[in-house]
């Protein structure tokens, strides 16, 4: 269990680099549905089948719609990457450093792709201006901070999850308005 | 159930109402019967009253179900009294969707769903047709929900103490960063319409969800609460500095609002940070003033503005003293409950307050001058605004009690 949960959370961490260094449909497609992958095996590691499912299913609802929609290149990594590249592995190793040196207790696998998904995703934010990439972020953002309720130290119940996956397969279907004035 | 339906039925007034756009009067009919019949159910709910009939707990606070009934004044006065010729179907759509989004956020049961629906307001936000781009309109929100996020992570996470202060930054950060004050000002246009722009952030969904993340933050990391009140005052002051300063001297009028806001939001980071209960009453009274006087007379003074029309009536002068939160008007009440609180803490705290809160006077005069000469059903609407401004300020236990202060 311990070596799935370890693959899911570097699953969640390399879809989340993916959405960082990928501009294209394809590219941001992958790392939208490795995130969903990551969250939704850590939440059935953990036993919540029907909360995982609400995360698969907002998780395949955006990557469906980031392919179907679009054109479908890839866009990995063009000219001019590097500063990306180096955000993707550095806000790994912190996060590796924050889950397993500076936090104790169970559910280190979790507090990593938390922190990774939630850092890369706000990176993409920040500094994306296509309305797909702020998106697919944005539905990253929702899966993580869905699966990062599993923390406290209440049962948070199904309604988190429900809302991030609701976020997370909607986020795509929303009209993107053409700038226009008063 | 009373939570339940104050969430569902404004959702379902905006959703009739934009259904309903072409006969406008139906329209208008419709969503302000769901529109009340919300507000009843906000205003029967017991405080503290869990209900569970979806699988979810909701329950409203005294102070929220309070901010809840001063919002849906705030949207009554806006959409009844808007000048002619404005799009009345529109601001009752778009208050409704807000109002639902705010009485869900009121009513959740954890910070998470707070945060989630926060992430999910700012998406049909930034999804609103306006000047600035979907990237542009969702960078701050979003980066607010990260932040959030990341303060959350710190202060469940078992380690060294120091993390419930890192907690602490990660959420007094992004409450700034989703209210769009210093640090983090939202890219404002001055032509944007309304509802599109970071006012409907700082002035209508701002309130409630200021105050559900600091009461809900002070729970999470209590062992840093007086970092967190620390780091609210500060930013609180920056704000109070830059809002009222830059509100007195930028080239345009819509701008100048916009950092009255963010200066009216200084007062109450540093209320909140107060943690004595007269800066927890300040806060309410602020937010309240806030709701029912600043945000109406925005949106009535921006035809003025438009059309470069400057009056100095009596009203004007009014409404200056109200924004400038002079007596007998509510602001009044609350500095003089903020000053009292900050006292009680740390004497210099009252007196920087102190010298902060006369940089209101030049602005305010600006900004009462730009309201024009209201007439007809805006002059209305403007003397209810003062109306209630100084029935508020003269007399504002009710508000207080409501509050369960």
């Amino acid at each position: 269990m311990t070596a799935v949960t370890a693959i899911a959370a570097v699953s969640a961490w390399a879809g989340a680099a993916a959405l960082v260094l990928a501009d294209g449909r394809r590219g941001l497609a992958v790392g939208v549905a490795l995130v969903t992958f990551g969250f939704t095996a850590l939440a059935w590691a953990d036993g919540a089948w029907l909360e995982g499912s609400f995360l698969l299913a907002g998780g395949a609802l955006c990557t469906v719609e980031l392919i179907r929609r679009g054109p479908p290149d890839w866009g990995l990594m063009p000219p001019g990457s590097t500063p990306r590249l180096i955000l993707a592995a550095v806000a790994g190793i912190l996060a590796l450093w924050f889950a397993a040196s500076v936090t104790t207790g169970p559910d280190a696998p979790l507090r990593f792709a938390c922190v990774a998904v939630l850092g890369l995703a706000a990176g993409r934010v920040l500094q994306g201006h296509a309305a797909a990439s702020v998106l697919s972020a944005s539905a990253a953002l929702a899966i993580a901070l869905a699966s990062a309720s599993a923390l406290a130290l209440s049962d948070p119940g199904f309604a988190p999850y429900l809302i991030g996956g609701m976020i997370a397969g909607g986020a795509l279907f929303l009209p993107v308005a053409e700038p226009r004035g008063a | 159930m009373e939570p339940e339906l104050a969430c569902a039925l404004p959702a379902v007034g905006a959703i009739l109402t934009a259904v309903l756009r072409s006969r406008p009067r139906l329209a208008l009919l419709v969503g302000s019967l769901f529109g009340a019949t919300a507000v009843a159910a906000i205003v029967v709910a017991a405080p503290g009253m869990a209900s569970d009939q979806l699988g979810v707990t909701l329950s409203f606070s005294a102070m929220t179900r309070t901010l809840l009934v001063a919002a849906a004044g705030a949207l009554a006065l806006v959409v009844g009294f808007a000048p002619s010729g404005a799009d009345r179907v529109g601001l009752l759509t778009w208050g409704l969707a807000g109002f639902a989004g705010m009485t869900a956020i009121a009513a959740a049961p954890s910070l998470d769903l707070v945060i989630l629906l926060t992430l999910g307001i700012a998406l049909l936000h930034a999804a609103l047709a306006g000047r600035r781009s979907l990237a542009a309109r969702l960078r701050a929100p979003a980066l607010a929900v990260a932040l959030l996020g990341a303060g959350l992570l710190f202060a469940r996470a078992e380690g060294p103490p120091m993390l419930s202060r890192f907690a602490a930054v990660g959420l007094a950060a992004g409450l700034v960063a989703v209210l769009g004050l210093l640090p983090y000002i939202h890219e404002f246009d001055a032509e944007e319409v309304t509802a599109a722009s970071p006012i409907a952030w700082l002035a209508f969904l701002g309130p409630i969800l200021g105050m559900v993340i600091v009461t809900r933050a002070r729970e999470l990391v209590p062992s840093a609460a007086a970092a967190f009140g620390a780091m609210l005052i500060g930013l609180g002051l920056l704000n109070v500095l830059w809002g009222s300063l830059a509100s007195w001297l930028t080239e345009k009028g819509t701008s100048a609002w916009h950092y009255s806001f963010m200066a009216d939001w200084g007062l109450v980071l540093c209320a909140f940070g107060i943690q004595v209960s007269d800066g927890q009453a300040a806060a309410v009274l602020i937010l309240f003033s806030l709701l029912i006087s600043r945000l109406p007379l925005y949106l009535w003074s921006r035809r003025s503005m438009r059309e470069s029309i400057q009056t100095e009536r009596p009203i004007n002068l009014l409404a200056a003293a109200m924004l400038a939160g002079s007596a007998p008007f509510a602001g009044f009440a609350a500095r003089v409950l903020l000053l009292r609180g900050a006292t009680q803490l740390y004497w210099p705290l009252a007196l920087v307050i102190g010298v902060g809160l006369l940089l209101w006077l030049p602005p305010s005069l600006r900004l009462g001058r730009s309201l024009g000469a209201p007439h007809g059903r805006q002059a209305v609407g403007v003397g209810i605004a003062l109306a209630l401004g100084a029935a508020i300020g003269l007399y504002p236990q009710p508000i207080l009690s409501l509050a369960g202060l």
